[in-house]
Protein backbone atom coordinates (compact mmCIF):
# COMPACT_ATOMS: atom_id res chain seq x y z
CA UNK A 1 0.00 0.00 0.00
CA UNK A 2 1.32 3.43 -1.10
CA UNK A 3 1.77 6.28 1.83
CA UNK A 4 -0.49 8.95 0.69
CA UNK A 5 1.04 12.00 -0.50
CA UNK A 6 -0.18 15.68 -0.84
CA UNK A 7 1.39 17.88 -3.67
CA UNK A 8 -0.36 21.31 -4.17
CA UNK A 9 0.40 23.86 -6.59
CA UNK A 10 -1.48 27.04 -7.83
CA UNK A 11 -2.79 27.55 -11.81
CA UNK A 12 -3.77 31.34 -11.62
CA UNK A 13 -6.27 31.62 -8.65
CA UNK A 14 -7.04 27.85 -8.63
CA UNK A 15 -5.54 25.54 -6.66
CA UNK A 16 -4.59 22.16 -7.86
CA UNK A 17 -3.88 19.45 -5.00
CA UNK A 18 -2.36 16.22 -6.47
CA UNK A 19 -3.20 12.99 -3.81
CA UNK A 20 -0.95 10.02 -4.01
CA UNK A 21 -1.72 6.79 -2.62
CA UNK A 22 -4.82 5.61 -0.24
CA UNK A 23 -7.46 8.48 0.87
CA UNK A 24 -8.83 6.48 3.55
CA UNK A 25 -10.31 7.29 7.41
CA UNK A 26 -6.28 7.37 8.19
CA UNK A 27 -5.08 9.69 5.95
CA UNK A 28 -8.08 11.86 5.32
CA UNK A 29 -7.40 14.63 7.98
CA UNK A 30 -4.42 15.26 6.51
CA UNK A 31 -6.15 16.65 3.14
CA UNK A 32 -8.94 18.13 5.25
CA UNK A 33 -6.18 20.07 7.37
CA UNK A 34 -4.74 21.18 3.62
CA UNK A 35 -8.44 22.54 2.44
CA UNK A 36 -9.13 24.44 5.77
CA UNK A 37 -5.87 26.26 5.44
CA UNK A 38 -6.56 27.26 2.16
CA UNK A 39 -10.29 28.22 2.86
CA UNK A 40 -8.85 30.47 5.77
CA UNK A 41 -6.81 31.84 2.93
CA UNK A 42 -9.89 32.50 0.98
CA UNK A 43 -8.68 30.26 -1.80
CA UNK A 44 -12.04 28.63 -2.87
CA UNK A 45 -11.38 27.07 -6.59
CA UNK A 46 -9.85 24.26 -6.37
CA UNK A 47 -9.11 20.88 -8.12
CA UNK A 48 -8.24 17.29 -6.90
CA UNK A 49 -5.78 15.61 -9.05
CA UNK A 50 -6.67 11.75 -8.51
CA UNK A 51 -4.80 9.81 -10.98
CA UNK A 52 -2.52 8.41 -8.47
CA UNK A 53 -5.11 7.84 -5.68
CA UNK A 54 -5.37 3.72 -5.75
CA UNK A 55 -8.46 4.23 -2.87
CA UNK A 56 -10.71 6.45 -1.62
CA UNK A 57 -12.90 5.65 0.85
CA UNK A 58 -16.40 6.66 1.65
CA UNK A 59 -16.28 8.64 4.28
CA UNK A 60 -13.84 10.71 2.74
CA UNK A 61 -16.19 11.49 -0.71
CA UNK A 62 -19.09 12.14 1.65
CA UNK A 63 -16.48 15.09 3.35
CA UNK A 64 -15.43 16.48 0.15
CA UNK A 65 -19.35 17.46 -0.52
CA UNK A 66 -18.99 19.05 2.30
CA UNK A 67 -15.74 21.26 0.55
CA UNK A 68 -17.70 21.91 -2.49
CA UNK A 69 -20.67 23.35 -0.83
CA UNK A 70 -18.11 25.53 1.59
CA UNK A 71 -16.25 26.67 -1.33
CA UNK A 72 -19.20 26.78 -3.76
CA UNK A 73 -20.79 29.39 -1.65
CA UNK A 74 -17.65 31.65 -1.72
CA UNK A 75 -18.21 31.41 -5.34
CA UNK A 76 -15.75 29.20 -5.70
CA UNK A 77 -16.07 24.72 -6.18
CA UNK A 78 -14.00 21.67 -5.45
CA UNK A 79 -13.53 19.38 -8.57
CA UNK A 80 -12.00 16.35 -9.27
CA UNK A 81 -9.80 15.70 -11.97
CA UNK A 82 -8.20 12.44 -13.64
CA UNK A 83 -10.36 9.82 -11.54
CA UNK A 84 -9.35 6.45 -12.02
CA UNK A 85 -11.86 4.32 -13.60
CA UNK A 86 -11.55 2.01 -10.62
CA UNK A 87 -12.34 4.97 -8.06
CA UNK A 88 -15.27 6.40 -10.78
CA UNK A 89 -17.36 3.48 -10.53
CA UNK A 90 -17.65 4.11 -7.04
CA UNK A 91 -17.82 7.54 -7.22
CA UNK A 92 -20.72 7.13 -9.77
CA UNK A 93 -22.38 4.02 -7.91
CA UNK A 94 -22.59 6.39 -4.61
CA UNK A 95 -23.95 9.33 -6.80
CA UNK A 96 -21.59 11.34 -5.78
CA UNK A 97 -21.34 12.60 -9.74
CA UNK A 98 -24.24 14.66 -9.00
CA UNK A 99 -22.71 17.28 -6.31
CA UNK A 100 -18.86 16.65 -7.47
CA UNK A 101 -18.10 17.59 -10.75
CA UNK A 102 -14.78 15.43 -12.54
CA UNK A 103 -13.08 15.98 -15.47
CA UNK A 104 -10.66 14.36 -17.49
CA UNK A 105 -8.04 17.09 -18.58
CA UNK A 106 -6.78 19.80 -16.62
CA UNK A 107 -7.75 22.38 -19.28
CA UNK A 108 -11.18 21.42 -19.23
CA UNK A 109 -11.50 21.83 -15.08
CA UNK A 110 -9.54 24.69 -15.32
CA UNK A 111 -11.68 26.52 -17.91
CA UNK A 112 -15.14 25.51 -16.17
CA UNK A 113 -14.16 27.69 -12.84
CA UNK A 114 -13.72 30.47 -15.69
CA UNK A 115 -17.37 30.15 -16.79
CA UNK A 116 -19.88 32.69 -15.60
CA UNK B 1 -7.90 -21.75 1.45
CA UNK B 2 -5.23 -19.53 0.97
CA UNK B 3 -4.78 -17.60 3.61
CA UNK B 4 -3.13 -14.29 1.21
CA UNK B 5 -6.31 -14.30 -1.07
CA UNK B 6 -8.45 -11.05 -0.09
CA UNK B 7 -11.81 -11.17 0.32
CA UNK B 8 -13.63 -12.42 4.33
CA UNK B 9 -13.84 -15.85 4.93
CA UNK B 10 -15.63 -17.03 8.22
CA UNK B 11 -15.87 -20.03 10.50
CA UNK B 12 -18.72 -20.91 12.88
CA UNK B 13 -18.16 -23.15 16.53
CA UNK B 14 -21.00 -23.36 18.46
CA UNK B 15 -21.75 -19.48 19.04
CA UNK B 16 -18.78 -18.54 18.43
CA UNK B 17 -18.38 -16.90 14.84
CA UNK B 18 -14.44 -16.31 13.43
CA UNK B 19 -14.14 -13.80 10.95
CA UNK B 20 -10.71 -13.09 8.61
CA UNK B 21 -10.68 -10.36 6.64
CA UNK B 22 -7.51 -9.96 3.82
CA UNK B 23 -7.05 -6.56 2.00
CA UNK B 24 -9.28 -3.93 2.98
CA UNK B 25 -13.17 -3.87 4.73
CA UNK B 26 -15.31 -1.48 2.48
CA UNK B 27 -18.56 -0.89 1.79
CA UNK B 28 -18.69 -3.48 -0.80
CA UNK B 29 -17.67 -6.30 1.10
CA UNK B 30 -19.22 -4.98 4.35
CA UNK B 31 -22.49 -6.27 2.40
CA UNK B 32 -22.03 -9.80 2.47
CA UNK B 33 -20.30 -9.76 6.00
CA UNK B 34 -23.35 -7.94 7.40
CA UNK B 35 -25.96 -10.54 5.76
CA UNK B 36 -23.58 -13.23 7.25
CA UNK B 37 -23.82 -11.74 10.61
CA UNK B 38 -27.51 -10.79 10.94
CA UNK B 39 -28.03 -14.69 9.81
CA UNK B 40 -25.71 -15.56 12.46
CA UNK B 41 -27.25 -13.68 14.92
CA UNK B 42 -30.46 -14.75 14.00
CA UNK B 43 -29.12 -18.46 14.88
CA UNK B 44 -28.36 -16.97 18.64
CA UNK B 45 -24.54 -16.87 18.10
CA UNK B 46 -23.14 -14.31 20.75
CA UNK B 47 -19.59 -14.09 20.39
CA UNK B 48 -17.81 -12.48 17.11
CA UNK B 49 -13.99 -13.05 16.66
CA UNK B 50 -12.66 -10.70 14.22
CA UNK B 51 -8.82 -11.02 13.04
CA UNK B 52 -7.26 -7.74 11.13
CA UNK B 53 -4.06 -9.41 11.06
CA UNK B 54 -3.92 -8.76 7.43
CA UNK B 55 -6.50 -6.31 7.35
CA UNK B 56 -5.04 -3.02 5.23
CA UNK B 57 -7.72 -0.96 6.64
CA UNK B 58 -11.82 -0.14 6.71
CA UNK B 59 -13.61 2.33 5.79
CA UNK B 60 -16.21 3.85 7.96
CA UNK B 61 -18.79 1.90 6.66
CA UNK B 62 -17.59 -1.18 7.08
CA UNK B 63 -16.69 -0.29 10.64
CA UNK B 64 -20.34 0.74 11.05
CA UNK B 65 -20.75 -2.66 9.82
CA UNK B 66 -18.82 -4.16 13.06
CA UNK B 67 -20.69 -1.81 15.41
CA UNK B 68 -23.74 -3.13 14.23
CA UNK B 69 -22.92 -5.93 15.37
CA UNK B 70 -21.45 -4.74 18.48
CA UNK B 71 -24.60 -2.92 19.01
CA UNK B 72 -27.08 -5.75 18.70
CA UNK B 73 -24.79 -8.13 20.60
CA UNK B 74 -24.84 -5.60 23.50
CA UNK B 75 -28.87 -5.43 23.27
CA UNK B 76 -30.53 -5.97 26.35
CA UNK B 77 -27.74 -6.79 28.91
CA UNK B 78 -26.77 -9.32 26.88
CA UNK B 79 -23.19 -10.74 27.19
CA UNK B 80 -21.79 -11.40 23.40
CA UNK B 81 -19.11 -9.27 22.52
CA UNK B 82 -17.30 -8.10 19.41
CA UNK B 83 -13.50 -8.88 19.76
CA UNK B 84 -10.93 -7.81 17.37
CA UNK B 85 -8.00 -9.21 17.33
CA UNK B 86 -4.54 -8.99 15.89
CA UNK B 87 -5.09 -5.39 15.40
CA UNK B 88 -2.54 -2.77 13.77
CA UNK B 89 -1.25 0.07 15.14
CA UNK B 90 -2.86 2.00 12.47
CA UNK B 91 -6.54 0.30 12.73
CA UNK B 92 -6.37 0.88 16.68
CA UNK B 93 -5.98 4.12 15.94
CA UNK B 94 -9.37 4.29 13.47
CA UNK B 95 -11.26 2.32 16.41
CA UNK B 96 -10.09 4.91 18.80
CA UNK B 97 -10.95 7.98 16.58
CA UNK B 98 -14.42 6.21 16.48
CA UNK B 99 -15.04 5.28 19.70
CA UNK B 100 -15.47 1.53 18.77
CA UNK B 101 -12.25 0.55 21.21
CA UNK B 102 -15.14 1.05 24.37
CA UNK B 103 -17.77 -1.20 22.33
CA UNK B 104 -15.55 -3.71 21.14
CA UNK B 105 -13.09 -5.76 22.99
CA UNK B 106 -9.48 -5.00 21.25
CA UNK B 107 -6.45 -7.40 21.09
CA UNK B 108 -3.67 -5.78 19.89
CA UNK B 109 -0.90 -6.98 17.86
CA UNK B 110 1.31 -9.47 19.61
CA UNK B 111 -1.11 -10.27 22.59
CA UNK B 112 -1.57 -13.57 23.73
CA UNK B 113 -4.75 -15.10 22.27
CA UNK B 114 -4.29 -18.86 22.95
CA UNK B 115 -7.47 -19.14 24.51
CA UNK B 116 -9.03 -17.80 21.70
CA UNK B 117 -7.08 -19.54 19.10
CA UNK B 118 -8.69 -19.07 15.88
CA UNK B 119 -9.61 -22.45 14.02
CA UNK B 120 -7.51 -24.12 11.09
CA UNK B 121 -7.48 -22.69 8.17
CA UNK B 122 -9.06 -25.15 6.14
CA UNK B 123 -12.08 -24.55 7.97
CA UNK B 124 -12.55 -21.40 6.69
CA UNK B 125 -15.30 -20.65 3.81
CA UNK B 126 -15.15 -17.44 1.97
CA UNK B 127 -17.90 -14.80 1.94
CA UNK B 128 -19.22 -14.42 -1.84
CA UNK B 129 -18.74 -11.30 -3.20
CA UNK B 130 -16.12 -10.61 -0.44
CA UNK B 131 -12.85 -10.50 -2.54
CA UNK B 132 -13.80 -7.00 -4.19
CA UNK B 133 -13.26 -8.08 -7.68
CA UNK B 134 -15.78 -5.89 -9.20
CA UNK B 135 -18.34 -5.93 -6.79
CA UNK B 136 -19.38 -2.37 -8.05
CA UNK B 137 -21.14 -4.31 -10.76
CA UNK B 138 -23.80 -6.06 -8.76
CA UNK B 139 -24.62 -3.51 -6.30
CA UNK B 140 -28.00 -1.63 -6.42
CA UNK B 141 -27.37 2.03 -6.46
CA UNK B 142 -30.18 2.64 -3.44
CA UNK B 143 -29.15 -0.61 -1.70
CA UNK B 144 -26.15 0.97 -1.77
CA UNK B 145 -27.39 3.86 0.02
CA UNK B 146 -29.41 2.36 2.31
CA UNK B 147 -26.92 0.01 3.84
CA UNK B 148 -24.22 3.16 4.14
CA UNK B 149 -26.84 5.21 6.00
CA UNK B 150 -27.34 2.72 8.33
CA UNK B 151 -24.06 1.49 8.80
CA UNK B 152 -23.13 5.45 9.18
CA UNK B 153 -25.76 5.73 11.76
CA UNK B 154 -24.70 2.34 13.69
CA UNK B 155 -21.19 4.82 14.14
CA UNK B 156 -23.60 7.50 15.90
CA UNK B 157 -25.08 4.99 18.00
CA UNK B 158 -21.64 3.62 18.62
CA UNK B 159 -20.87 7.16 20.01
CA UNK B 160 -22.32 10.33 19.18
CA UNK B 161 -19.13 12.37 18.86
CA UNK B 162 -19.27 10.56 15.35
CA UNK B 163 -22.18 12.34 14.35
CA UNK B 164 -20.48 15.65 12.94
CA UNK B 165 -17.84 13.82 11.36
CA UNK B 166 -20.61 11.96 8.75
CA UNK B 167 -23.15 14.63 8.84
CA UNK B 168 -22.16 15.69 4.86
CA UNK B 169 -22.23 11.79 3.84
CA UNK B 170 -25.32 11.16 6.26
CA UNK B 171 -27.14 13.82 4.67
CA UNK B 172 -26.44 12.93 0.98
CA UNK B 173 -26.92 9.53 2.09
CA UNK B 174 -30.71 10.54 3.13
CA UNK B 175 -31.77 12.64 0.54
CA UNK B 176 -30.34 10.18 -2.05
CA UNK B 177 -32.21 7.27 -0.59
CA UNK B 178 -35.26 9.40 -0.65
CA UNK B 179 -34.60 10.68 -4.62
CA UNK B 180 -34.67 7.01 -5.63
CA UNK B 181 -37.44 4.01 -6.44
CA UNK B 182 -36.80 1.07 -4.60
CA UNK B 183 -35.06 -1.62 -6.16
CA UNK B 184 -37.07 -4.28 -8.01
CA UNK B 185 -34.85 -7.02 -6.90
CA UNK B 186 -33.84 -5.99 -3.20
CA UNK B 187 -31.06 -8.15 -1.62
CA UNK B 188 -32.21 -10.34 0.89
Amino acid sequence: MKDFRIEQESCGNIQLIRLQGSLDMYSFPRLESQLQTLFQQGRYCLMLDCSQLDYIGSAGLGALIGFAKQAREHDGDLKLLRVPERIYKIVELLGFTKVLQVYNTEETAIASFQKP
Amino acid sequence: MDGTTKGISVNITGTEVYVRIVGRGTFQNGQPLRRYAMEMLGRGCDQFFVDLNQCQGMDSTFLGVLAGIGLRLSQGGHAGKIHVVNVSARNVELLQTLGLDRLFDVNFVGRDHTHHMFPTETTFQMLPDSDLVDTSKSLNKRDTANFMLESHNNLVKADPRNAPKFQDLTKFLREKVGDQPASQNPKP
